[in-house]
């Protein structure tokens, strides 16, 4: 059984006229122990939205409308909220964008780490804070018993998002969320928080949902990848076969709009390699049935045009596009 | 917060540690690392900067220190007649007596009693009622925040002074239930401040993160929001005993008092028709309100400069 299955999941926003406005359509995928699958595209494709919704934590104005998510087994979607709350930070925990601002500023790094092992474990405050220190170690922040003591404006950002991890972790969740954790970090930071988040899964065998923009890292840390446009999952897959040969327009735009520097070459006076999607994700409630790539898509033709967008379908084993053209784009 | 402490305290670079590498951990952990100083205890440092603050803390600890001691150390009951009506200080009375021949002095001392304790259980009462209301409101919005906007909403136009004055008026001129009025008058002020900052912090990635990590709705407003909307609202509360003060002076002065209670306004009240025979009876337990209240603002900015320092006057 896998550890998280979201089946055809579905969020809308209630629009100002009191009617639903489709944020997120039809959205499925599963997920295995100690695999990740990463959620790419756009800001504004509905990656943030799934993690919310999985979480249980959808903002005001936002409803589920349709479908289903698993975590073991266990309906999320239908779980009583008291239940929900004991699952949140320990069968499921996320790991949130800004490192900066997710730490309590009142409260010391080692103090939040072991609230959550005194909520969830029972651990008296004393075994708490010790474990505390240990996954301090464990997600390699040196002179971890001081460093437990310290508050989080006395630690870089990199610092922090380990913290963050040590946090979501403390409890050794089945599934993490991870909402693009290394986006406000630079880069030698970032190679690092995706370096230990895959060690820490291997010894921990957790399940990883990765939301990032990063598409260089999604082909290292991911054993599957599902492309988010507008709201829909438009093509999913294993990460090497879908970054190698993608299929779907959108998919093989968002690699090529990822610069390829070469050492020792000063930025050249065109990027010819470099590529760009012309146009902008359509906004909530202009998304009609047809495809919702249509306005930007190059090789777009009138058969496109003619009919709705069409259902996710196998084009590979495992590897499915949504896409009236794919068989032509990839021959 | 954040900002109390200066950015010299950021961890080394991370670098520096990748490079380093597990092998070789042990020698990183002997890296200095900074003290870790708690941020209220980084505020009581910056009030401990601020001159004005201080002599408001100093003068507000010898003001409680005399009322509190001082009837061990002189023993005149405030409500006996020690000798003539309007007598001038002299050796016999300090400060002189008042219009029934009673010691000054020692209205003072006594009256001090009352006094601060109204400001300071009405300002408590005042920072209850509205910081439930406020974080309530702030919190969960919506219909909660309709109905509890509305009702600070209907306290607010009351004219306080005039509601206070109905409720003593109705309930009787004792001084638990002036305290009472002050503070069932003057809180809507510190709702919306409270609302105003949980409104601020429920949006804060940390109030998410704390969700995500499993906290439920009481455990956030009380563990993690409070703590974080505190400062403004600690101000507030300072600010509040000075309000309740003054307040209580007005109600007596207005005729309100408690008579079997004496109190700087009562003392006031009593005695404003004769200040023109004996300006001592009035003048010295006014001095005292301002003293008071003067005391408990300078405490005030000096923990707002504390907690605020970019809102620092410079």
């Amino acid at each position: 059984m896998p550890v998280l299955a979201v089946e055809n999941l579905s969020v809308g926003m209630t629009g100002r006229s009191g009617g639903l406005v489709p944020v997120l359509e039809n959205l499925s995928f599963t997920l295995d122990k100690g695999k990740t699958i990463a959620l790419v595209g756009e800001s504004g494709c509905g990656k943030s939205m799934t993690a919310l919704a999985i979480m249980g934590l959808l903002a005001e104005g936002f409803v589920v409308t349709g479908g289903r998510i698993l975590l073991d087994g266990e309906d999320l979607l239908t779980a009583r909220p008291k239940r929900l709350r004991s699952l949140r930070g320990d069968a499921m925990s996320m790991v949130f964008q800004e490192p900066m601002t997710a730490l309590n500023p009142l409260y010391t790094v080692g103090d939040q780490i072991a609230e959550v092992l005194y909520y969830h474990r029972r651990l008296s405050r004393k075994d708490a804070a010790e474990q505390a220190v240990e996954f301090l170690k464990a997600v390699q922040i040196p002179a971890a018993a001081q460093r437990a003591k310290a508050y989080p404006h006395q630690m870089s950002g990199g610092m922090r998002q380990r913290v963050m991890i040590a946090m979501a972790l403390a409890c050794k969740p089945k599934l993490l969320i991870a909402d693009e954790p290394t986006t406000a970090l630079d880069v030698t930071v970032q190679a690092q928080i995706f370096d230990l988040l895959a060690k820490l899964q291997d010894e921990t065998e957790t399940a990883i949902v990765l939301i990032t923009h990063d598409l260089g890292a999604v082909a290292e840390l991911a054993d599957d990848i599902a492309v988010l446009y507008a709201g829909r999952c438009i093509e999913t897959g294993p990460a090497k076969e879908l970054a190698a040969s993608p299929r779907h327009p959108y998919t093989s735009g968002l690699l090529g709009c990822v610069p390829h520097l070469t050492v020792g070459v000063a930025k050249p006076a065109q990027w010819h390699d470099l590529g760009e999607i012309p146009g902008m994700v359509p906004s909530l409630g202009q998304r009609g049935p047809d495809c919702a790539f249509l306005a930007r898509c190059a090789n777009a033709t009138d058969v496109c045009r003619s009919r709705p967008q069409p259902p996710l379908g196998a084009i590979a084993p495992g590897h499915t596009v949504s896409c009236w053209r794919a068989q032509e784009i990839a021959a | 917060m954040s900002t109390l402490e200066s950015p010299l305290a950021v961890a080394e670079s991370e670098n520096a540690k990748s490079a380093a590498g597990p092998s070789r951990s042990a020698s990183v952990a002997e890296l200095p690392v900074a003290k870790a100083v708690s941020p209220t205890r980084a505020a009581l440092r910056q009030f401990g900067k601020s001159p004005s603050g201080v002599a408001g803390a100093i003068l507000l600890v010898l003001l409680v220190a005399a009322t509190i001691f001082g009837p061990f150390i002189y023993h005149v009951d405030p409500l006996e007649i020690v000798g003539m009506p309007f007598a001038p200080p002299d050796a016999d009375a300090l400060l002189g007596t008042d219009y029934l021949g009673r010691d000054v002095l020692s209205g003072l001392i006594h009256g001090g009693r009352a006094t601060l304790t109204v400001g300071a259980v009405a300002a408590l009462i005042t920072i209850v009622i509205g910081v439930s209301v406020g974080a309530l409101a702030g919190f969960f919005g919506g219909w909660m925040d309709s109905l509890l906007v509305k009702i600070t909403e209907f306290f607010q136009v009351l004219p306080p002074l005039l509601f206070a004055m109905v409720l003593v008026t109705l309930f009787g001129a004792k001084l638990s239930t002036i305290t009472l009025a002050i503070g069932v008058v003057s809180w809507p002020s510190a709702a919306r401040l409270t609302r105003a900052e949980f409104m601020r912090l429920r949006d804060l990635d940390f109030i998410k993160a704390s969700r995500a990590a499993g906290a439920g709705s009481w455990h956030l407003i009380l563990r993690v929001a409070l703590p974080n909307a505190l400062p403004p609202i600690i101000v507030s509360a300072t600010l509040a005993i000075g309000v309740a003060i003054l307040f209580e002076g007005g109600l007596s002065f207005l005729g309100l008092g408690d008579p079997n209670t004496m109190s700087w306004g009562l003392m006031i009240g009593q005695n404003r028709n004769y200040v023109l025979d004996a300006w001592w009876a009035v003048t010295f337990p006014g001095a005292a309100i301002f003293l008071a209240v003067l005391a408990v603002s300078l405490v005030g900015d000096g923990i707002n400069d504390a907690v605020n320092p970019r809102l620092r006057r410079r």
